[in-house]
């Protein structure tokens, strides 16, 4: 098969491709100029947890950029009845909408809370690293080539248009060409390497912590980084196993998902115990960030702390019972979706019990409206809103109703960017002088958060009516007289809104790098033991360790007026060595995927062999064995 | 064994442990898949197709290896060098004869014209077992690498530690194959 890059080419591909040259000049001149290169061979070779977090917020969120421009494209389509706006429409719509979703949810939102779990979580539990750092930048590899193959595609003008759910018989039967495998194979690679991540995260927490911080006496982001990750263990592989019985039936001819024997519905089965669980790896992380933030801004301990944890394990449980309310309609029968109507409803009491502990873990504290807790407050009755409209999903009958309407779209961007975007963000200005050294703009960044907020309610608040109404969801057109139109409008404007308080992000990075304001060790008056670090946190934390008698044990110590107790006597830890093979076999995975997406079947043999090749140099030369002395196994 | 290492040796243990859950869920995802589209209603079945013999042989090979893996194991803790080379070289060489029965028995069938495409039967036949051959695949390469690290002669313990976590997956991959037997090939042969 031929690369489609000569030929006819569609505007918006061409636009892209001298968009990318125009920005990767620009950076490169940048770089070369400011003489950075060094640096990038450093973080190309580097296992340390926190620039292996800053790379992932730093590609998740150029991600993020790309399908939000995606988002702003279809909006503007949307803005008007019976619109041709540029080439949007149709097909083109499809793949944008299918991108958008892709996109949003596996390499943007899910690597920046990786992202922050990464900075954070040891930094919280007082470890010095990830249990396994050299697995840790495979997992980062992996995610980054991923996404970077996905979103070649769309410079290929081959991007998939199937949704981000991969409906057969859609992704099987009518499209073989090579579009839909760019989603089978992107989200099939960086989906392994969330796999080895939460493995990752799981042992650190469990096995990491400094001497006498009990899992009682865990800040509540690392509970809901553990939770998190359990429920990548079983929800990810899962989704591999699917995306693998995709991949023999749409290149080697096997038949599960369509054809006379096969069935569509087994492919809803199989996506959805991956993504109803999805959901909730995306919302608890946020909820263990607001957590932290809530407590920190209130000078108040969390109310509630054991209700918090529980509730955090009830909602990661119950999620994955719940999985065929997204199948209401194809006919499981009445009994099969009452049982999953209740599940789901059953949610909704963890999840408030959460809400109002975070209500009286305000009551009476000393409020301080920074930017963090800003974006934390403003989550609340965001996310309120989002659960009810949650909760009338769940009706299964209703949901006859609603199905694959606009009031849908409404109701998963409320829950989805409400609690996952406004906490990443707040995560990001929280955590901020962890990662760089310095503090972000208080005054623009609380520009950022009111412009984002106001137009996030003013772009989905509509598509609630607009739903109801009956606008279909993936449409791409309406017309007018259907009363849609204003609504329509005003959830455009909304977008546009979202889109320039992004600007005024950027402005605050640029400005926070152009003056470089210190942070210092503790910019917050925290209470955890992040805030006992350095800021940026060094490559040798924890020395010397401390230990830890209480929850919030910073907290207390500045407030008894003693230093915190230290020890010597540290939990080992593996070396964190520089190598760049975890980059090499990213690289090997984009070429390995390319020769499978276009049948070069030599090119994936060969990529495959050179992936073996160095777990294989990996195996006979990892750095303990240079490291150590000791005895040989022979003489 | 330090302190030091014996604490980083649990880590691998238990985080090499939960990706063997990993692999268990997927295993079990495809025994699902099988069962759900075993046999067809129509094409090759496995009644016609599987044989006792090649099934007995090749589980023979494999089944044992793991015992030749222990054996290997228990010389190397009394320091008795040869046998332990033997037992890992034995270990070696039935997985790679498994390996050649199940690439024959592949082979006959897809040059029967009973291929992937053939029905779901065969689709969910070669996902799975073929996995589970990917996965022996995979062992003898880790075996190589056991070897040249021999060679390397590196320290002791860190040698006992990639066995250690060797071990556990080559048993796994003997487990996987006990459960192959039992739901893919037994109903259809007695
Ligand atoms: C930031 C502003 C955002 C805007 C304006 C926006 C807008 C939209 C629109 C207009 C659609 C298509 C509706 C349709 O025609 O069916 C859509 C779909 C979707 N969005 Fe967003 N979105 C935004 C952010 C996000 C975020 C942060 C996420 C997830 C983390 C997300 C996830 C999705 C998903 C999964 C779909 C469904 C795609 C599909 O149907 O396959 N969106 N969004
Ligand atoms: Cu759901």
């Amino acid at each position: 098969m031929k690369l489609p890059i000569v030929g006819f080419m569609p505007s918006d591909v061409i636009a892209a491709w001298i968009f990318t040259f125009v920005v990767g000049a620009i950076i490169t001149i940048y770089v070369l100029k400011r003489r950075k290169l060094p640096l990038i061979w450093d973080y190309m070779r580097t296992t340390n947890h926190r620039k292996i977090g800053t790379l992932y917020l730093l590609f998740g969120f150029v991600f993020f950029l790309r399908a939000g421009i995606d988002a702003l494209l279809m909006r503007s389509q949307l803005a008007l009845p019976n619109n041709h706006f540029w080439l949007i429409q149709g097909e083109k719509y499809n793949e944008v909408f299918t991108t958008h979703g892709t996109i949003m949810i596996f390499f943007a939102a899910m690597p920046m809370l990786l992202g922050l779990m990464n900075v954070a979580v040891p930094l919280q539990i007082g470890a010095r690293d990830l249990a396994f750092p050299y697995l840790n930048a495979i997992g980062f590899w992996l995610f980054f080539a991923g996404g970077v193959f996905f979103n070649l595609s769309f410079f290929f003008n081959q991007a998939p248009s199937v949704g981000w759910t991969g409906y057969a018989p859609l992704s099987t039967e009518y499209t073989p060409g090579p579009n839909t495998n760019f989603y089978v194979f992107g989200v099939q690679v960086s989906g392994l390497g969330t796999i080895l991540t939460a493995i990752n995260l799981i042992v650190t927490i469990l096995r990491h912590r400094a001497p006498g911080m009990k899992l009682t006496r865990m800040p509540l982001f690392p509970w809901a980084a553990l939770f998190t990750s359990w429920l990548i263990l079983i929800a990810f592989t899962v989704l591999a196993i699917a995306l693998y019985l995709m991949m023999f039936e749409r290149q080697f001819g096997a038949a599960f998902f369509s054809g006379d024997e096969g069935d569509p519905v087994y492919w809803q089965h199989l996506f959805w115990i991956f993504g109803h669980p999805e959901v909730y790896i995306l919302a608890l992380p946020a909820f263990g960030i607001f957590s932290d933030i809530i407590t920190t801004f209130s000078k108040k301990r969390i109310f509630g702390y054991p209700a918090m944890v529980v509730s955090l394990a009830l909602i990661g449980f119950l999620g994955l019972m719940v999985w065929a309310h997204h199948m209401f309609t194809v006919g499981l029968g009445a009994m099969a979706n009452t049982f999953f109507a209740i599940t789901t409803m059953m949610i909704a009491i963890p999840t408030g019990v959460k809400v109002f502990n975070w209500l009286f873990t305000m009551r009476g504290g000393i409020i301080r409206f920074t930017t963090p807790m800003l974006f934390a407050l403003g989550f609340i009755p965001s996310f309120v809103m989002g659960g009810v409209t949650g909760v009338m999903l769940s009706v299964s009958a209703a949901d006859f109703q609603y199905h694959d309407t606009h009031f849908v779209v409404a109701h998963f961007h409320y829950v989805i960017i409400s609690s996952t975007i406004l906490g990443i963000f707040a995560g990001i200005y929280y955590w901020f002088p962890k990662i760089t050294g310095y503090l972000l703009d208080e005054k623009l960044g609380k520009w950022h958060f009111w412009l984002f907020l106001f137009g996030f309610h003013m772009t989905f608040l509509p598509m609630h009516l607009t739903g109801l109404n009956g606008m279909q969801r993936r449409a791409y057109v309406y017309y007018a007289g259907e009363g849609l139109t204003a609504l329509n409008f005003t959830s455009t404007v909304g977008a546009f809104l979202m889109g320039i308080s992004m600007l005024f992000f950027f402005w605050n990075l640029y400005k926070t790098f152009r003056f470089k304001p210190i942070a210092g060790n503790d910019p917050w008056d925290g209470r955890t033991l992040e805030w006992t670090q350095a800021s940026p946190s060094p490559e040798n934390t924890f020395e010397p360790m401390p230990v830890v008698h209480t929850s919030d044990p910073y907290w207390f110590a500045k407030k008894s007026g003693h230093a915190m107790i230290t020890t010597d006597d540290v939990r080992p830890m593996p070396p964190s060595p520089q190598t760049i093979l975890p980059f090499l076999t990213g690289i090997l995975m984009i070429s390995l995927s390319f020769g499978m997406v276009y049948h070069w079947f030599w090119l994936a043999v060969l990529s495959g062999a050179g992936v073996f090749a160095i777990m294989f140099i990996r195996n006979v030369s990892d750095e303990r064995i240079k490291m150590e002395k000791g005895e040989k196994i022979h003489e | 064994m330090s302190e030091y290492e014996g604490a980083l040796l649990k880590d691998k243990k238990i985080g090499f442990g939960m990706y063997l859950g990993v692999e268990a869920i997927m295993f079990a995802t495809l025994f699902t898949n099988y069962i759900i589209f075993t046999p067809s209603p129509h094409g090759p079945q496995p009644g016609e197709l599987f044989e006792a013999k090649s099934l007995i042989l090749s589980s023979f090979f494999l089944l044992s290896s793991s015992f030749t893996l222990i054996g290997a194991e228990r010389f190397l803790s009394k320091g008795k060098k040869l046998g332990f080379l033997i037992g890992l070289g034995i270990t070696f060489l039935f997985a790679a004869i498994f390996l050649g029965l199940e690439v024959k028995e592949f082979y006959k069938y897809v040059s029967e014209g009973n291929g992937v495409s053939a029905n779901n039967f065969m689709a969910s036949y070669f996902v799975l077992v073929g996995l589970h051959a990917a996965h022996v695949a995979f062992g003898l390469g880790w075996m190589a690498a056991l070897f040249t690290n021999w060679m390397r002669n590196i320290q002791k313990h860190l040698y006992h530690e990639k066995l250690k976590i060797f071990s556990y997956y080559w048993h796994f991959v003997d487990v996987m194959w006990v459960v192959i037997i039992l739901v893919v090939y037994l109903r259809f042969l007695i």
